[in-house]
C-alpha cells in the first residue's frame, strides 16, 4: 500500500514538473503582456507585471490590435488552414479508399511513390513550386497556400488506406448487394465509418497549415493576405526589443488555435491513439 | 448646312477622344508600404501636372520587393519606374535591365539642386560610366551619443574634430562598472556594415581592391577593424555581441545600455520613439582615424530607376524626376533619411527644430564630402545581410569580438570566403 | 475492428465486382494530380535546375556539375552539413526518449490524465514563430529568465543563442520542447495496442515493473518505435521556422542547417541552381537514412505474434 502511494507521488511530481516546463513559456507570454518596457528589462525579472490590475492594463493589447490587423490575420490563417485541411480529407479519403478496396494496374508503384515522397522536405520542392506558382499567376493569393496541401497528402492517404483495409469485406458486399456503386459505397459506407481518422487527419492538417511559415513568406506580400505566423515575424522585425508587445502579439496568435485545440482535444489525442498509427 | 455642323462636331469629338486615348499608364513600384498614402498623394500631384499620364502605384514590403522585382524582370514585365537600392544597382544595370538616363540627366536636370556626389554611385560601370538611376534619398552612419551620460561624466560632446583617442577616452569614462558588473557600456558595436565601414573610410581605408572586384582590406582597413574589435576584447568599453542577444542591435543605445553607438542615420526615428524623454542625445560625425580625412563619407543613396524596356521612356523620366525631387515632401523620409534634392533637404522642415537630436544640420554638412561605399554584386553574401546576417565579414567580426577567433584567423577566413563569393560574380 | 463481426454474411465468398478500373483512377485522381504536379514534378525539375546557374533575371545556364563541385569544395557547406547531422543527433534521440517517457506516464489510469496529455500536447499546436519568440526571450543571456534562474545557484549561463557552441543545441532543445507532445501521442498509440494479458502474464511471472518495461513493453513497442524514428528523422530536417525566428542561422553559420541554407541561397542570394543542388544533397540524405532504416528494420523490430 505504502509503495503504491510513494509511486503515485513520484509519478505525479514528474508529471507536474514536465507540465510546468511545457506550460511556463505560455504563462510567461501572458504575464509579460501586462508589463511596461521598463519592467521587462528588470534584473532579476519580476513575476508580477507592473500594469496588472492598474489603469492601462491592456495597453499592450491595444497597441498590438490597433497596429496589427490581428483579426484579419487570424481569419486568413483559419481560412487557409481550413480549406487545406478540408481538401486533405477529400483527397486522402478518396485515394485511401481506392488503394484499400480496389485493384488496378500500377497500384503498388503509385502507392510506393506516394509514400516515398512523404519524406521529402518541402525545401527541396519549394523552388520549382515557386516557379510554378509564378507561371500560374498565383503569387500573392491564397491559392499557393491551399492547393498544394489540398492535393498532397501522403501521410493521410497512408493513414486512411490502413483504416479502410481493416473494414470487413462483408460490409462492402452487403452494400453492393443493395445496389451501391463505388461512389455510393465510398460516400455512405466508408466515409461515415472513418469519422475518427478523418477528424484526426483534419486536425493534423489544420495544425500544419496553421503553423506553416515558408510558403506564406514566399508567396504572400499583401498585408491583407498575411497569416498569423508571418505577421508575427514581421512584428518581430518591427518591434525588436519591445518584448512586452512581442509577447502580447505571440499570446494573441496562440489563442485561436488553442481554443480549437481545447474543443478538439479528444479527437487529437484519442484520434491518433486509436487510428492505427502503428507503422 | 446643319449636316456639315454635325460632321464638324463629330470630327471634333473624335479628335478629343483620340487625344484622350493617348493617355498612357505607367507602373511604379516602391518598397515602403508604410508611406503609401503619402506617395499616392505625390503621384496624384504628378498626374494633375501631366494629365495624359496615369500612374499605377504598387508598394511592396522590402523583404519581398527584390524577389518580386526579379520575377518581373525575368518575365519581361518590369514596372516602368521602380525603387533601386545601392546594393543592387550594379547587378541590375550590368544585366541591361535599367534605362541609361545619362542624356536626360545632362539635358533636363539641374545637378546643383542635388547632392552631386550621389550620382557617382548610380553609375555603371562603377564610378565612371553612365547614370542609371536617380537618387531620391541618402543615408550615412553617424555617432549617436547620450548627452545626459556625457554631462554626468563631465565630458564635452563629440564634434567633427574628434579622433580615435578622444573617442576611446570618452568610451572608457562612460563605461560604468558596479560590483564587478558593467551597468552601462561606453559604446556598442557589432560587425554590420553600418557599424564598421564608416570607421574604415574615415581612416583612409578600403575594403575592396581598387577595381572593386576583390575583397582586399588594406592596411588602414585592417588597422580600423582591429581597433574596433579591441574596443570589446582589450579595452572592454563595448559588450560582446553574444551577451546582447535578445536585444535588437538598434535598441541597445536607445534603451540606455550603451552611451555611444555608430549606425545609420535612419535610426533617429527608432531612437526618438524608444528614448522619449528618458535622456538627452545627439549625433556627431564618426571620429576620424589616424590615417583618415574628415572629407570622406561612407554613405549611399536610395534611387529610382527606369526599366530598359519601358514603352514610354520620356514619361517615365518625368515621373522618376518628379518622384526623386520636386514631388516629394519631408514627411516621406524617416527622420534620418536625407533628401537628395537640396531644396527639400535645406528646408526648415528637415532640421526639425525642437526635436532630438538638435544636430541634424551636420548631416547636410557631411553631404558635401566625398561619398564612398563598398557595394558589389553578391554584397549580401560576402558582407552578411538580412536572413544571412551571420555570414561573411559580419560573422568574422562578431566571432573576434565574442572572443571565439583571433583577428588574424578571422581575416584570413573571411578573405578567402569573400573572394570565393566575388570570383563567382566577377570572372 | 470488432464492431463488424455481427455483419458476417458468409454467402459472398468471392465478393462482387462493383467497380470498373476507371473508377479507381477517378478516386485517386486528386492525389495523383498532387503527386505529379506538386511533388514529383518539382523534384525532377529541381534535379535539372541543380545543374544550372540561375539568378531569375536571365534564362538558366547549363553548367554541368559545377554547383556540386563548388558545394563540395566549400568549407561552409561542410559546416552546414555537420550542423544538420548534429541537430538530428540531438533532436531525434531526445524527442523520442522524452516522448516515450511522457507516453508511459500518461498511459496510466489516474485522475487528470487527460489534462496532462492536453498540456504536453499544447506546444505542438502552437505556432513555431510564437514559440521562437518567447524562447528567444527566455534564453536571452542577461535579461532572460533562464540565466537569471541559474544565477540563483551561482551558475553563469552562457549566451544560449549568441554563442556558437550553444546556438544549435538551444534550437534543438526548443524544437524538442515543441514536438515532444506529438511523439508522446504516437508512442501512446503503440502502448495502448499492447494487449493487457501480456502485462498480466509478466506480473504473474514475478517481473518488476522495470523488467516488464524492458522485456515486454519495449520489444512490443518496436514497430511503433520504428515508425516514430522515421518520422522524427524526417522532422529533424524540417527546422526552418525555429531557426528563421531565433537565430537566422547565426552566429556565423553555427546554426545554419541545410534546410536554412537552401532558403538563404534561393531567396536571399537568388542562386536557384546552387540551392537546388543543396536540396538534392538533403534529399539524398533523407532518402538514404530512410532506406537504411527499412533495411535494418528486420533486425530490431519485433511484431506481436
Amino acid at each position: 500500500m505504502n509503495y503504491k502511494i510513494t509511486r503515485e507521488i513520484i509519478i505525479y511530481s514528474i508529471l507536474i514538473i514536465f507540465a510546468i516546463i511545457m506550460i511556463f513559456p505560455f504563462l510567461w507570454m501572458f504575464i509579460n503582456s501586462f508589463n511596461t518596457e521598463q519592467n521587462i528589462f528588470k534584473i532579476p525579472p519580476s513575476f508580477i507585471p507592473d500594469k496588472l490590475f492598474k489603469p492601462g492594463m491592456f495597453d499592450n493589447y491595444e497597441t498590438v490590435l490597433s497596429q496589427y490587423h490581428f483579426l484579419r490575420y487570424t481569419f486568413n490563417s483559419i481560412f487557409v488552414s481550413f480549406s487545406a485541411a478540408f481538401g486533405q480529407i477529400i483527397t486522402c479519403s478518396l485515394a485511401g479508399f481506392a488503394f484499400a478496396r480496389m485493384n488496378f494496374k500500377g497500384k503498388n508503384i503509385l502507392f510506393g511513390l506516394l509514400l516515398s515522397t512523404m519524406m521529402i522536405p518541402i525545401q527541396v520542392t519549394i523552388i520549382p513550386e515557386f516557379l510554378l506558382m509564378m507561371k500560374l499567376g498565383w503569387l500573392d493569393t491564397y491559392l499557393p497556400l491551399i492547393v498544394p496541401s489540398f492535393l498532397v497528402g501522403s501521410f493521410g492517404t497512408f493513414l486512411l488506406k490502413e483504416f479502410y483495409e481493416n473494414v470487413p469485406k462483408d460490409l462492402e458486399d452487403a452494400a453492393v448487394i443493395d445496389g451501391a456503386g463505388p461512389f455510393k459505397l465510398y460516400w455512405s459506407v466508408f466515409l461515415p465509418l472513418g469519422k475518427t481518422p478523418l477528424a484526426t487527419l483534419f486536425i493534423i492538417a489544420f495544425m500544419n497549415n496553421w503553423n506553416a511559415l515558408l510558403r506564406p513568406i514566399l508567396y504572400i506580400s499583401s498585408d491583407n493576405l498575411m497569416t498569423l505566423p508571418m505577421a508575427l515575424t514581421q512584428f518581430q522585425s518591427q518591434y525588436g526589443a519591445r518584448w512586452n508587445l512581442l509577447l502580447t502579439g505571440s499570446f494573441l496568435a496562440v489563442i485561436p488555435l488553442f481554443i480549437v485545440y481545447l474543443f478538439m482535444q479528444r479527437y487529437m489525442v484519442e484520434g491518433i491513439t486509436h487510428t492505427g498509427l502503428k507503422g | 448646312m446643319k449636316k456639315i455642323g454635325w460632321i464638324v462636331l463629330l470630327m471634333i469629338s473624335l479628335l478629343v477622344f483620340t487625344t484622350m486615348a493617348e493617355q498612357i499608364t505607367l507602373r511604379y513600384w516602391m518598397w515602403d508600404p508604410s508611406i503609401k498614402a503619402k506617395v499616392q498623394a505625390a503621384v496624384g500631384r504628378f498626374e494633375s501636372i501631366h494629365p495624359n499620364i496615369k500612374v499605377e502605384l504598387t508598394t511592396i514590403e522590402p523583404r519581398d520587393y527584390w524577389t518580386k522585382l526579379r520575377i518581373m524582370a525575368s518575365t519581361n514585365k518590369l514596372p516602368d519606374v521602380f525603387n533601386m537600392s545601392s546594393g543592387y544597382i550594379e547587378e541590375w544595370s550590368a544585366n541591361g535591365l535599367l534605362l541609361d538616363i545619362q542624356k536626360y540627366v545632362d539635358t533636363d536636370l539641374k545637378i546643383s539642386d542635388y547632392f552631386a556626389s550621389l550620382f557617382n554611385m548610380a553609375k555603371y560601370p562603377k564610378g565612371t560610366g553612365d547614370i542609371y538611376a536617380l537618387p531620391f534619398a541618402w543615408v550615412t552612419p553617424v555617432l549617436f551619443f547620450n548627452k545626459t551620460a556625457f554631462d554626468k561624466a563631465g565630458l564635452s560632446y563629440p564634434d567633427e574634430n574628434w579622433n580615435w583617442f578622444d573617442f576611446l577616452n570618452a568610451a572608457e569614462k562612460l563605461t560604468i562598472v558596479e560590483k564587478g558588473k558593467v551597468k552601462r557600456w561606453g559604446f556598442w558595436l557589432y560587425g554590420r556594415y553600418a557599424n564598421v565601414e564608416p570607421w574604415i573610410y574615415r581612416d583612409g581605408g578600403h575594403l575592396l581592391s581598387p577595381d572593386k572586384k576583390r575583397f582586399a582590406p588594406d592596411k588602414n582597413a585592417i588597422e580600423t577593424m582591429e581597433f574596433l574589435t579591441k574596443l570589446v576584447t582589450t579595452y572592454k568599453v563595448a559588450p560582446m555581441k553574444k551577451d546582447m542577444t535578445g536585444v535588437r542591435s538598434q535598441d541597445v543605445f536607445p534603451l540606455g545600455m550603451a552611451a555611444m553607438w555608430v549606425d545609420g542615420s535612419w535610426n533617429i526615428e527608432n531612437n526618438r520613439s524608444l528614448i522619449g524623454n528618458k535622456f538627452k542625445w545627439g549625433i556627431a560625425p564618426v571620429p576620424v582615424g589616424p590615417h583618415g580625412s574628415k572629407k570622406i563619407l561612407y554613405a549611399w543613396p536610395d534611387m529610382i530607376a527606369i526599366s530598359a524596356k519601358t514603352a514610354h521612356p520620356e514619361e517615365a523620366w518625368e515621373l522618376a524626376k518628379f518622384m526623386s525631387g520636386p514631388g516629394l515632401t519631408m514627411n516621406m523620409y524617416m527622420a534620418g533619411k536625407i533628401p537628395s534634392y537640396k531644396p527639400l533637404a535645406d528646408s526648415a522642415a528637415f532640421l526639425e527644430k525642437g526635436k532630438q537630436p538638435s544636430e541634424k544640420g551636420i548631416l547636410l554638412q557631411l553631404g558635401k564630402d566625398e561619398m564612398v561605399n563598398s557595394f558589389t554584386k553578391g554584397w549580401s553574401e560576402w558582407r552578411g545581410y538580412g536572413a544571412a546576417e551571420g555570414l561573411g565579414l559580419n560573422g568574422a567580426l562578431d566571432a573576434v569580438m565574442n572572443g571565439e577567433m583571433s583577428f588574424q584567423e578571422a581575416m584570413q577566413k573571411v578573405t578567402s570566403y569573400a573572394n570565393r563569393v566575388l570570383s563567382r560574380y566577377y570572372k | 475492428m470488432p464492431p463488424f463481426s455481427n455483419l458476417r454474411g458468409g454467402f459472398l465468398k468471392k465478393g462482387l465486382k462493383w467497380y470498373r478500373p476507371w473508377h479507381a483512377w477517378v478516386f485517386i485522381l486528386p492525389a495523383l494530380l498532387g503527386l505529379f504536379v506538386f511533388r514529383l514534378g518539382p523534384i525532377i525539375f529541381a534535379f535539372f535546375m541543380s545543374f544550372t546557374h540561375w539568378d531569375i533575371f536571365s534564362p538558366p545556364d547549363w553548367v554541368g556539375f559545377s554547383n556540386y563541385a563548388e558545394m563540395f569544395s566549400d568549407p561552409t557547406f561542410w559546416t552546414m552539413l555537420k550542423n544538420t547531422f548534429i541537430f538530428s543527433g540531438i533532436y531525434v534521440p531526445s524527442v523520442m526518449v522524452i516522448g516515450l517517457v511522457l507516453a508511459v506516464l500518461v498511459n496510466q489510469k489516474f485522475r487528470g490524465v487527460n489534462t496532462f496529455r492536453a498540456i504536453f500536447f499544447s506546444p505542438v499546436v502552437t505556432s513555431a514563430v510564437a514559440i521562437g519568440l518567447v524562447w528567444g526571450w527566455l534564453l536571452s543571456p542577461k535579461y532572460g529568465l533562464l540565466n537569471n534562474f541559474l544565477q540563483l545557484f551561482n551558475v553563469a549561463g552562457p549566451s544560449w543563442l549568441g554563442d556558437p557552441k550553444w546556438a544549435l543545441m538551444s534550437i534543438a532543445f526548443v524544437m524538442t520542447w515543441k514536438m515532444a507532445g506529438y511523439y508522446m501521442i504516437l508512442f501512446l498509440a503503440g502502448l495502448q495496442d499492447i494487449p493487457v494479458v501480456l502485462y498480466e502474464a509478466s506480473r504473474i511471472d514475478g517481473a518488476t515493473p522495470k523488467q516488464t518495461f524492458w522485456h515486454v513493453t519495449l520489444p512490443l513497442l518496436s514497430p511503433t518505435t520504428f515508425f516514430v524514428l522515421i518520422i522524427a528523422i524526417i522532422d529533424s530536417f524540417r527546422n526552418f521556422q525555429i531557426i528563421y525566428t531565433m537565430t537566422r542561422g547565426g552566429p556565423g553559420v553555427s546554426s545554419t542547417t541545410l534546410v536554412y541554407s537552401i532558403y538563404q541561397n534561393a531567396f536571399v542570394f537568388y542562386r536557384m541552381g546552387y540551392a537546388s543542388a543543396i536540396a538534392y544533397v538533403l534529399l539524398a540524405i533523407v532518402g538514404g537514412i530512410t532506406l537504411a532504416n527499412f533495411y535494418l528494420k528486420k533486425r530490431w523490430v519485433k511484431y506481436q505474434s
